[in-house]
């Protein structure tokens, strides 16, 4: 009996020791042995897609000229680069060596997983402003690569000749004879097109809302609401009044059903909305079908204009980390952003960038911005991110689907709430 | 064989009788168990207990998702008020409600009326469709379905002359959960209907040929032996149903992202958005947590009740 209960014994040894030896290899396999992506082309992840990524891979395509170093480009969605990307580098190995992002908190918030780019940025090249919010303790995590900003309402100069429109000065002129001028135009929906993007995030709601806050509250306010509850809380009575005057807006129907924002904009053109707010990223996508025939006008009586940067970063345990840096390197050069500027819809953030890269509309864009009495301040959902940039996006959802005093009240109180848990008191 | 018993301690006899050859083959599937499902549900329900800077909170996190954070899991005020969001616990309460009788009803429905017509085959076939489409196609599909300008729902509105009434419906806060719950019945309907059908394969035709002779109409032969004799399926399809809704997520996640302002939000959804979002992975297990009991105690009763019948 003895005999049989050993025998029973060495089976369980066995199969414990299969079981360990199987569990171990498949481990060594995955941290010593797996091939390590070296034999793959440097590899970008961004979020650009249509014409934004052509643009973008001729910048790639000069790299590759210059250097023989081949690149491959792959188009993330913003929740992927927000939420899935961040755990893929954070448990190496994986594919990605750069990654081009907006948002300066995901990008100090990943840090651990970055690799330094001090060396490769020459700082006297940009605006302070720009380096500071990727930076912490004298360390660079990222490089400037695009600037987008956001300077106005989008609109077709002939769509306002044609039915005797014209640019407010005055933010009476706006609200009062502008838009209700637009909406009784036959054949428009709403004075204002309202878009998300293609996934149902709000992102471009949040844009025009910042250009409200700053608009009708002054930079200063961005800048506080950016600080958080310490600086300026939600229910704080001058950003209930900004709101109030969105939300009287809304409920007069002046701005559309928010749909995706790039259909909205070939609404535009076949004249069913007036107006667009949004970056100066719009003259870039295809549905402008005529480059002469669109034009911006800052929002009335502004002081302040948001600007977000696409920066680009490298991943801590790069494939190709020497060549990855090479790319950034360029990236953050001047002969990469003038052949970006050269394509339309884009900014520089390298000032030594010609101001005969830029075209008409985008010049206006850049002399807009650097005139004296505006002041550029950070997109204030990028700058906040994390949890509170998604609960924004989905509470202005709310606030444009069903304006009324209530909801606006309690998309302040849920705002300040979720400012509270992420920013603290 | 009683002195060799004799010989043998109590604890290694025992032993020799648990371990027997059979037994010794499910050791690798345990080990994978171990691995794969009880460590996972054990770490889970520990994580679920610290706060995001890692310090023990007993069960704040709990109360936290269920009462306190933006958009909670039961959100009492707007409960009342009756408006949305009423809170993701509450949005499944009015899935399952929703859902499961519409599947049951519509899957029985097309397995019996399409069982002996010519051409019924292709018909299954097409319902089936919704659910061999991957649910991220599905969803996106339903954006399209929905959409003010080029969705089929408004298109019928504006044919029958309710156009006025035309809108994108999962934008609006009173419309966007229902547009979610109406788009997965036509997802889960082929699988209900599959089952049902081959449950009624199950049922012998002399049955159905005794109540013939006997001049039962055809109604009262579908109350009298058709439904008594699919409880057994009707049993699989409503665990099944109810197991597949407590879990619901990828649909919301690609046709409304739980919005607006959480009005379509579900409890899967809001895990991950507390734990991958806002990286507080102590809220996202407590909600997980929650989860797994409800559906735990679900399949339990459920598992119980199909054993027994």
């Amino acid at each position: 009996m003895s005999k049989r209960i050993s025998g029973i014994s060495r089976i369980i040894i066995a199969i414990v020791l299969i079981i360990v030896i199987i569990v171990a290899g498949a481990l060594a396999y995955i941290y010593y042995f797996a091939p390590t992506s070296t034999t793959k082309p440097l590899t970008v992840y961004a979020l650009w897609s249509g014409t934004e990524q052509y643009n973008f891979e001729r910048v790639l395509g000069n790299f590759t000229e210059n250097t023989g170093i081949n690149v491959s480009y792959y188009g993330q969605t913003t929740t992927d680069l927000l939420v899935t990307v961040p755990q893929q580098i954070a448990a190496p190995p994986y594919d990605v060596d750069v990654i081009i992002a907006p948002w300066p908190n995901w990008i100090k918030d990943n840090s651990p997983n970055l690799t330094p780019v001090t060396d490769l940025v020459t700082a006297s090249q940009f605006p302070t402003n720009i380096l500071t919010p990727v930076s912490t303790d004298g360390t660079l995590w990222a490089a400037p690569f695009k600037l987008s900003g956001k300077p106005g309402f989008w609109y077709r100069p002939s769509f306002f000749e044609a039915n005797n429109l014209t640019v407010p000065t005055t933010y009476d002129e706006f609200k009062n004879t502008l838009l209700p001028a637009i909406q009784a135009v036959p054949g428009v929906e709403a004075a204002i097109a309202s878009g998300v993007d293609a996934n149902g995030l709000g992102w471009p709601l949040s844009d025009v809302t910042e250009a409200f806050i700053i608009g009708l509250g002054g930079y200063q306010l961005q800048l506080d609401l950016e600080t958080g509850p310490s600086a300026r809380n939600w229910t704080d009575p001058q950003v209930v009044s900004v709101f109030d005057d969105l939300t009287g807006l809304l409920e007069a129907g002046y701005f559309s059903t928010p749909a995706e924002w790039t259909g909205q904009i070939a609404k535009l053109w076949e004249g069913k909305y007036g107006l667009f707010f949004e970056g100066n990223f719009v003259t870039a996508q295809p549905q402008v079908l005529n480059q002469s025939d669109i034009d911006f006008f800052p929002f009335p009586e502004t002081n302040g204009v948001s600007g977000s940067v696409d920066y680009a970063v490298i991943t801590k345990d790069a494939p190709h980390l020497d060549q990855a840096k090479q790319l950034v390197q360029y990236l953050a050069g001047a002969a990469a952003q003038e052949i970006l500027v050269r394509q339309g819809g884009a900014l520089a953030t390298n000032t030594n960038v010609p101001a005969s890269a830029y075209s008409k509309t985008d010049k206006e864009v850049v002399d807009f911005m650097g005139q004296s009495g505006i002041t550029i301040v950070p997109d204030l959902d990028d700058t906040i991110g994390g949890q509170w940039q998604q609960t924004f996006w989905d509470q202005l959802k709310l606030l444009w689907t069903d304006p009324s005093n209530s909801t606006m009240t309690s998309v302040l109180d849920t705002l300040q709430t979720a400012a509270i848990d992420q920013q603290g008191t | 064989m009683k002195r060799k018993n004799q010989k043998t301690s109590p604890f290694f006899f025992r032993l020799r009788r648990f371990f027997t050859v059979s037994r010794l083959f499910l050791i690798p599937a345990f080990f994978l168990l171990v691995i794969f499902v009880l460590y996972p549900i054990v770490d889970t329900v520990y994580v679920s207990f610290f706060s995001k800077s890692g310090n023990f909170v007993g069960f704040d996190n709990y109360n936290y998702v269920l009462f306190e954070k933006v958009n909670p899991l039961i959100n009492t005020a707007n409960m009342l008020k009756g408006i949305f969001p009423m809170g993701a616990l509450i949005h499944n309460l009015i899935w399952i409600g929703i859902h499961l009788p519409l599947t049951i009803l519509l899957g029985l429905a097309f397995a019996v009326l399409l069982r002996d017509v010519k051409g019924g085959t292709i018909v299954k076939a097409i319902v089936f469709l919704g659910i061999v489409v991957p649910m991220v196609v599905g969803g996106v599909l339903f954006r399209y379905v929905y959409d003010k300008d080029a969705g089929v729902v408004n298109a019928a509105l504006r044919i029958v002359g309710l156009g006025e009434y035309a809108r994108d419906f999962t934008q609006f806060r009173q419309t966007a959960l229902f547009s979610v719950i109406l788009g997965s019945v036509w997802i889960w309907t082929g699988f209900a209907m599959i089952i049902y059908s081959a449950g009624l394969e199950g049922i012998p035709k002399d049955v159905y040929e005794a109540a013939e002779i006997d001049g039962a109409s055809k109604w009262r032969t579908f109350w009298r032996i058709t439904v008594p004799m699919l409880r057994a399926t009707t049993l699989v399809v409503v665990t099944l149903t109810l197991l597949w809704e407590l879990k619901i997520f990828d649909i919301v996640y690609i046709v409304t992202n739980g919005g607006p302002g959480g009005a379509s939000s579900v409890p899967a959804y809001d895990m991950y958005f507390e734990a991958f979002y806002s990286n507080n992975l102590g809220s996202g297990a407590a909600i997980a947590v929650i989860m797994t009991l409800m559906t735990f105690g679900v399949a339990a009763y459920l598992v119980n009740r199909m054993s027994k019948s």
